[in-house]
């Protein structure tokens, strides 16, 4: 027994040293680590949208599961190519536009020139509530801004020290300005929609460029025109669109899975692009772009004749609840 | 001029508030994550702040 047995390994090696000697390629097949890395690669490229490899975990963290899903890559690769041309389209674009539209244009003036009076616009609360959405909302683009450019646009200019310190105060920002955010804008709502419904008086508003185009020519509307009401929903709809997906960005377990996660990433990035260059008209308008239409938000009252040529409807109204006879003189205070 | 201080204030404070408020409700992840099966270490930190 103990020869058979001594027989059958001579012959197993002998076998084993013919196979090695004459099939050569086959025994390195069978073990090449390099090539396993191309396979991989065209494992990935294999793996459809969608399909992820996940492992088994034993933390709580189910999402730790995911070892390699491809749609990441596409994510990725957004926020790399796609988001900048899209933030540099809307964003530097419209500042274009505005600097080709003062040029033209010049700033609008008030046809009648100032009349030295006054009429309240907007009260104390409707300021407050303003500035408040307002200031967070500056802080909030300039942050995501930076989180969406800054390693390419500042950190070259800053070094990574300083640029490192600003981003993570930035984000500390980013991430709880967002509150007082999100109630400015609840406030805001409660308080202008009743103004913002559109109606036909609209229609004709936008009929006539709403005479900013021409001067001299000033289309009727109510307390807010038809390009302060689209700016009013831009901000609610926009506003709504970063709040909900800006939630799940601060609370990531909240979706459920990384995909979704994704897609509100993609969105908070996209309507955060096209709501900074809204608000770039916004600011223009109501600044440099239009005399007499900062006063509405910084005193809280407006020329008389700044509010005749932008708002008659609504002057009108005003004049009747006071009493005052709809001529020139009235219930309006004398500027100081 | 009052009006728009207040707001700066009332958005600095509502920032702070909120803050603390998540602070004193959340769990770093080290701690969130840990069973009895397996222990995250601390992660320490990072730019976002504390893992």
């Amino acid at each position: 027994m103990p020869s058979s047995l001594s027989n059958l390994r001579v012959i197993c090696a002998a076998v084993v040293l013919l196979l090695t000697f004459t099939h050569p390629a086959a025994a390195q097949l069978s073990f090449k680590p390099t090539a396993e890395a191309v396979q991989e690669d065209k494992l990935l490229n294999a793996l459809k949208e969608g399909d992820k490899i996940t492992g088994r975990i034993s933390i709580p963290d189910k999402m730790a599961s995911s070892l390699i899903q491809p749609a990441g890559r596409d994510w990725r690769d957004f926020h790399r190519s796609k988001l900048p041309i899209i933030g540099g389209v809307a964003i530097l674009g419209m500042l274009a536009l505005l600097a080709v539209f003062l040029m033209v244009r010049g700033r609008i003036r008030i046809h009648k020139g100032f009349s030295g009076k006054t009429i309240l616009r907007f009260a104390s609360f409707e300021r407050f509530t303003h500035w408040l959405t307002a200031s967070c909302f500056i802080i909030l683009a300039l942050s995501g801004m930076n989180v969406s450019f800054g390693r390419t646009l500042i950190l070259p200019l800053l070094g990574a020290e300083a640029f490192s310190a600003i981003s993570a105060y930035a984000k500390l920002a980013h991430n709880y300005l967002a509150f007082p955010f999100m109630l400015g804008l609840v406030i805001m709502f409660l308080i202008w929609v009743k103004d913002n419904i559109p109606g036909k008086i609209d229609l004709e508003w936008i009929k006539q460029g709403g005479g900013i185009l021409s001067a001299g020519k000033h289309p009727p509307a109510k307390r807010f025109n038809a390009g302060q009401k689209g700016i009013f929903w831009i901000v609610i709809i926009g506003g709504t669109l970063m709040s909900v997906s800006g939630w799940f960005l601060l609370f990531p377990y909240l979706p459920g899975n990384v995909t979704v996660l994704q897609i509100w990433t993609v969105i908070h990035a996209v309507v955060a692009m096209l709501f900074i260059a809204a608000m770039l008209a916004h600011i223009y308008i109501g600044s440099i772009g239009m005399e007499g239409a900062f006063d509405a938000m910084g005193t809280g009252e407006v020329d008389l004749n700044w509010a005749k040529e932008h708002h008659s409807l609504w002057v009108e109204q005003e004049q009747t609840k006071a009493g005052a006879p709809s001529d020139n003189t009235p219930r309006a205070v004398p500027a100081e | 001029m009052k009006v728009f201080v207040s707001a700066l204030l009332f958005a600095t404070v509502a920032a702070v508030g909120v803050a603390m408020f998540l602070n004193s409700i959340q769990e770093p992840s080290s701690v969130a994550f840990t069973t009895s099966g397996a222990r995250v270490g601390d992660p320490g930190h990072n730019l976002i702040g504390p893992s």
